[in-house]
């Protein structure tokens, strides 16, 4: 698929899953992996897709929301357009995570931008409603947002994905060794930073015990991911009746 | 006020019961879709809610002042998580249907109750549905994702919509008829505090499982104390304990993210510096 047509499909996917249509469904059209599958399936590249998506995932892991809905750093932005420019020129996964970083961090400001622009929207709701104009209070709910949202999101994206994959490449031409060895070392730290989201948002300082032991079942007995989840189940279930106790007190 | 409702009176089985199944699903659907589209600063989801109240408010009050003073009543400050916040959704469809068949429901009850819940469920929801179920589901697919399957995104996003929108629809369909007595000793009772508990324990359990094999983090570096003795600090580190350094990553991060914050930039750009600094002495 030409350049152009990529650059266009991933800003309707960008506007559209940012659009939030669905609650959960849209909060999982959000994450990296999800948006591995798109962009697999228009580039043709499944296999590099997923395995460059699995990586900026980990780094967005615990990036979901905080209370009252701000978005801390959007790894959707970060995906849609780091992703197919990382497949279409063959980049490796650790240079991909550092390419998405910036694009994460433009994307709160997007966000900020579309929830103040809403406000007016809820104006014009208060008016429909003292006329009882439901059909008015439905197109101030969804239609007036949809379309912002592609005024506002679309040409982010578009721009990124169809400018974008030529500089990188020039970019990537002449990068010097101990540059490529930065960010690979990035790419190694930065899944850390979403695992330590993750305890932060789970926010037990008296579970973070489980985390360890999570993590040195892996390294000393080494079992795989699947496996874990069964036995962490368990554990889940047979501490059932401490954890009672346990948020009594705090 | 008649405070001693048991549940059979609350039912929505009496003959004056003006809603049907349908119109709590329709609700529920439309809250369900555009939970946090319309989400604004100013009042959040208050206008997602008024709007999958409007079809069941336009059935409930026939007459036009007593319709806009229900939906203007809607769309008052709101928020709340959106699969937990089902429950809300349908308590409020209760209380405005028992407002019409004539019990003393005071407008601000309507409003009272519906904030005084959206808090502690937002906390429910958020601890459960986005900070243990989501990156639960993600994680156990993720190495499918890292082997270049695309079940590794697939798989997450079915089951957790599916498990989501069912949690949901039943909470709202609960709500509704159950009224709002039950559902204040369901949050006081100690079942969903387990239940917040069980999922934190397994999501952190995953989230060290994960840690180990994704985080990635070695150093190339070689002391030389005596003439011929050289000391590969890596092996020694390993000797020690496996994955220290991976492990300090994730706890620095932690710990910074506690004294000061969530500043995500901050600590983005200090991993840019630190990788930069680090490559260039060859310290990692």
């Amino acid at each position: 698929m030409s350049t152009l047509m990529i650059a266009t499909l991933m800003g309707l996917y960008y506007w559209f899953a940012r659009l939030r249509l669905g609650y959960t469904f849209s909060g999982m059209l959000l994450q990296p992996v999800v948006i591995a599958v798109f962009v697999g399936m228009i580039t043709g590249e499944m296999q590099v897709a997923m395995v460059v998506g699995a990586g900026m995932q980990l780094v967005y892991l615990g990036v979901t929301s905080t209370p009252g809905g701000n978005v801390p750093s959007d790894p959707a932005l970060a995906a849609c357009i780091a992703l197919p420019i990382a497949v279409k020129t063959g980049m490796d996964v650790n240079l991909a995570i550092a390419l998405a970083i910036p694009f994460g961090v433009i994307g709160v400001f997007v966000d900020q931008l579309r929830r103040t622009i809403n406000a007016a929207w809820v104006h014009m709701a208060d008016k429909h409603a003292e006329n009882c104009n439901i059909a008015g209070i439905f197109r101030c709910a969804f239609l007036w947002p949809a379309l912002m949202g592609l005024v506002i999101r679309f040409p982010v994206v578009f721009a990124a994905n169809y400018f974008g994959q030529s500089v990188v490449q020039r970019f990537l031409a002449f990068m010097p060794q101990w540059l490529t060895h930065a960010f690979a070392l990035m790419g190694g730290i930065l899944p850390a930073l979403g695992f330590a989201i993750t305890i932060m948002v789970i926010g037990k300082k008296t579970l973070i015990p489980y985390f360890v032991a999570g993590f040195f079942a892996v390294l000393y007995l080494k079992i795989d991911i699947m496996a874990i989840a069964i036995f962490g189940t368990c554990i889940a279930f047979l501490i059932r009746g401490f954890g009672k106790s346990e948020e009594a007190r705090s | 006020m008649n405070t001693n409702l048991t549940e059979q009176e609350v039912l929505p089985t009496q003959p004056a019961s003006l809603l049907t199944k349908g119109d709590i699903t329709r609700a529920w659907l439309i809250y369900y879709l555009g939970a946090e589209l319309s989400n604004s600063y100013e009042r959040l989801q208050s206008l997602i809610f008024c709007a999958s109240m409007a079809p069941v408010l336009k059935k409930l009050y026939p007459k036009k002042e007593e319709q806009s003073a229900a939906l203007t009543r809607h769309l008052n400050f709101f928020n709340t998580e959106g699969v937990m916040g089902g429950v809300i959704q349908g308590v409020a469809i209760a209380m405005e249907e028992q407002k019409t068949q004539g019990e003393p429901i005071s407008d601000s009850s309507i409003i009272g109750i519906k904030t005084g819940l959206m808090g502690a469920l937002a906390g429910v929801g958020d601890s459960i549905i986005w900070a243990a179920l989501m990156p639960l589901l993600i994680a156990l697919f993720i190495p499918f994702a890292v082997s270049g399957s695309p079940m590794g995104g697939i798989a997450p996003l079915v089951l957790y919509t599916g498990i989501t929108m069912a949690i949901s629809y039943s909470l709202c369909h609960k709500g509704y008829q159950l009224g709002r007595e039950s559902i204040v000793s369901l949050l006081q009772g100690g079942k969903i505090k387990e239940l917040i508990y069980g999922a934190n324990v397994l999501g952190l359990i995953m989230m060290g499982g994960l840690a180990a094999s994704y985080v990635k983090l070695t150093t190339p570096l070689k002391l030389s104390f005596l003439k011929g003795s050289v000391i590969e600090v890596q092996k020694v580190l390993d000797s020690i304990v496996p994955g220290l350094l991976p492990l300090a990553a994730v706890f620095a991060i932690y710990f910074y993210m506690q004294k000061k914050g969530p500043r995500y930039t901050v600590i983005l750009l200090s991993v840019v510096v630190f990788s930069l600094v680090c490559s260039i002495t060859g310290i990692l």
